[in-house]
């Protein structure tokens, strides 16, 4: 029986070997390597010398670090919750019993497939001045008196609701798939009672199809702050994190650290302190799921 | 517990994504492996002309920057060299211009750099000090070059401690470009096809002003972006022109910004986007602007000449930047030939390299067609080079193009004290005299960093 197992396991580990070789070249082994480098001043070519904890002495004064810290903090309160209330309601859409729910099911699905690139530059196409598309329907439908033109792209309010509504309309896809999967999971025969009780479609939905959400929803917010913690490439192609440093986020001014001004050390040194912060996130969520599995048992 | 663990090495492993993003791979494929192909079948015999000591055929990698019609022109270059050349073959790598000082920084480190690189004047001291860029005398007299034969104003930029480390091809200064036509109609062309402008402030705002009196509301008087490096370019070649020289101190250790003259400028450039509005807010795109037709002058480097040319049916005008305030003078730089530094020093290389390098300097006849102005004044005197239109009405400028100190903090200071602060000034959210004082501090900050 035991040997049985460990065969088992050597052959499980046989297939895994491939990747894991991958795996830990490529990825285990530089963030143990980061380690070190967050403890050293580390040009792009060459180790220059051991600091121990100044780098991380210095973070903590960089108010550089903190604003583009709390930048993608604001990018993770505006898109997280319209990200998994957008992708319910597409969900509720698309699961409809209709004719178009296969085109309802591409469509909102279609933008996931778009690179970031791709996508940022529709949105700079978008949201323009003179030429952009939203400037130029306010213009005809007279919302916006003609010689008058909104800038998106350089106020910093503004900026912020365009490119969270391109990554709004960008990304929802991806959640709108778990949640449609997850709400064809959910057992017809719980709805016929209800219909059978003479619920109503709000109570169906309020007292039915929510709850039995919830641990989807737990997973995807997980994921969505995770991903929007990590915001990058749309901000710097779209406003190159201005106006004056405004929309910069966390990513950008590690990967300007690192590469721009020639401090990987440094760099590494925040990258940990991102990577900290997430944990302890993940590490709240986790407890608070905890907690209420033990309640409900 | 476990899940605990699963947990965690799952954001473990969304971070390690993370991480591994923003690395992007540099993976090189620029080795110098000496190409094998056609090695023996040249004839030592036929190469009396070329510079080789015993006939071994030595090859060459080169990185580039250039994409567009710069990449075009220098591969022609390229080519030309290797079918007069025949001991010497120079196999060109062309990598994109936004990650090219990373690569080669990297691959330099790595010992797998290559054996002739491109570098700008103003990056120049960046690769000294991270012991990328070489000291050229070694070989210099060997491979027959004429420091004297290099205009001395792009020359002296590449001299650092009293050494040459770098071949000067061209300089690509900030320059005007005007419509002829729409000038014309507004009756500000003169009849000698160029701009009737008053000298000094006034006159230039006179202009301005007048074609957006004259011109129909859709043409903009004046095409230039809104941030970053164009409206830069002409604040420093204003601040320039007031007799200032740099932002740093001449010992390069400490923020050297005079206010006075830095403010002035700003606020002449913020007064044409928002006082005199000649400027269009905000364009999305202004060299589409220009090159349609709709723009009567703007601003920006020489190598849109190329751009202009080759627009149909297009009458545009190229000119200095006009003399606004004390004296003449522009922004520019300049790309230099730089041999980096190799694992092992081959003389032999090292002297075909230079060899290449001042051969490619003394045939800018070829690389002006993109509008840059050559290294060497005696190829403006080539008839190849005269029968090229426009850049004999601007060769004047490598004479006044102002460069920065060599400082290795260059690029970091433009792009993240000056353009940040500059750009709030043209978005008119920031006086010029408040921007100049927070530029002080952000300057000495990326010193000290």
């Amino acid at each position: 029986m035991r040997m049985t197992k460990l065969k088992a396991d050597a052959q499980a580990l046989l297939f895994l070997l491939p990747f894991l070789i991958v795996y830990l070249l490529f990825t285990v082994w530089p963030m143990i390597k980061g380690v070190q480098m967050s403890l050293y001043k580390w040009t792009l070519i060459k180790r220059i010398k051991y600091v121990g904890w100044h780098n991380y002495q210095n973070m903590f004064h960089d108010q550089e670090f903190w604003a583009s810290l709390w930048h993608s903090t604001i990018f993770v309160l505006l898109t997280t919750p319209t990200m998994i209330i957008l992708a319910i309601i597409l969900a509720l859409i698309a699961n409809r019993n209709s004719r178009l729910q296969k085109f309802y099911r591409s469509v909102f699905f279609l933008p996931s497939i778009l690179s970031v690139a791709v996508a940022s530059f529709l949105g700079l196409f978008m949201f323009q001045p003179y030429t952009g598309f939203l400037n130029s329907l306010l213009h005809l439908v007279h919302m916006l008196p003609a010689g008058k033109e909104i800038f998106w792209l350089t106020e910093t309010n503004l900026a912020w609701i365009a490119v969270g509504f391109l990554t709004l309309w960008w990304t929802v896809g991806f959640n709108f798939i778990l949640y449609l999967s997850a709400m064809q999971d959910i057992p017809d025969e719980i709805y016929e009672a209800a219909r059978l009780d003479g619920a109503t479609d709000s109570a169906v939905f309020w007292q039915i199809t929510l709850p039995l959400l919830a641990p989807i929803t737990k997973t995807i917010t997980m994921l969505q702050i995770i991903a929007s913690f990590k915001v990058f490439l749309q901000i710097y192609i779209i406003t190159g994190g201005g106006p004056l440093d405004q929309t910069r986020s966390v990513i950008q001014y590690i990967w300007q650290t690192g590469f721009r001004k020639n401090n990987l050390g440094y760099a590494a040194t925040m990258s940990y302190m991102l990577f900290f912060i997430l944990l302890v996130l993940s590490a709240i969520q986790y407890g608070m799921n905890n907690r209420k599995e033990a309640q409900m048992r | 517990m476990k899940k605990l663990l699963v947990m965690s090495l799952a954001a473990l492993f969304s971070i390690s994504l993370l991480l591994s993003a923003c690395g992007g791979g540099s993976k090189n494929d620029g080795t110098s492996s000496p190409s094998a192909s056609g090695a023996q079948s040249s004839a030592p015999a036929s190469e009396s002309a070329a510079p080789s000591d015993n006939g071994a055929k030595v090859s060459l990698s080169f990185w580039t920057l250039f994409s567009g019609g710069d990449g075009d022109n220098m591969q022609a270059m390229i080519d030309e060299f290797n079918k007069t050349h025949p001991s010497i073959q120079v196999k060109n790598t062309k990598l994109e211009w936004g990650e090219y000082y990373t690569k080669l920084i990297t691959a330099v480190g790595n010992g797998n750099g290559p054996d002739v690189g491109i570098s700008h004047t103003s990056r120049l001291p960046d690769l000294i000090d991270q012991g990328v860029a070489t000291p050229l005398d070694d070989v210099s007299a060997d491979a027959g070059v004429d420091w004297a034969s290099f205009n001395q104003n792009l020359l002296n930029a590449t001299v650092v401690d009293g050494k040459h480390y770098a071949i000067p091809l061209d300089t690509h200064p900030f320059i005007m470009y005007y419509n002829k036509k729409l000038l014309r109609d507004a009756g500000m062309l003169g009849d000698d096809g160029k701009p009737k402008m008053d000298p000094g402030a006034d006159g230039f705002v006179k202009f301005l002003t007048t074609l957006k009196e004259k011109l129909p509301p859709k043409v903009t008087p004046f095409a230039l972006s809104n941030s970053n490096d164009d409206p830069y370019r002409l604040w420093w070649a204003l601040y320039s022109q007031l007799g200032a020289h740099d932002v740093i101190s001449d010992d390069l250790k400490s923020a050297q910004l005079d206010a006075d003259k830095g403010a002035k400028a700003a606020q002449f450039i913020q007064d044409l986007y928002h006082k005199y509005n000649v400027i269009k807010l905000n364009d999305p795109d202004f060299y589409k602007n220009f090159q349609s037709g709709t723009a009567a002058i703007m601003m920006t480097g020489v190598w849109a000449t190329g751009v202009w040319e080759s627009t149909k049916g297009f009458e545009f005008g190229a000119m200095p930047i006009p003399k606004i305030f004390d004296r003449d003078a522009t922004w520019g730089d300049s790309h230099t030939i730089i041999l980096p530094t190799a694992k092992s020093e081959d003389p032999a290389k090292r002297k075909a390299a230079l060899t290449f390098a001042n051969w490619l300097a003394d045939n800018g006849q070829i690389w002006a067609k993109a509008g840059h102005i050559p290294s060497k004044p005696s190829v403006f005197e080539k008839q190849a080079f005269k029968d090229l239109p426009y850049r004999s009405d601007y060769v004047s400028v490598a004479d006044t193009v102002i460069f920065s100190k060599p400082s290795t903090k260059n690029w970091q200071i433009r792009d993240l004290a000056l353009f940040k602060f500059l750009n709030e000034v043209w978005a008119n959210k920031m006086t010029p005299a408040d921007a100049m004082t927070k530029m002080q501090a952000e300057i000495q900050k990326v010193l000290d960093q």
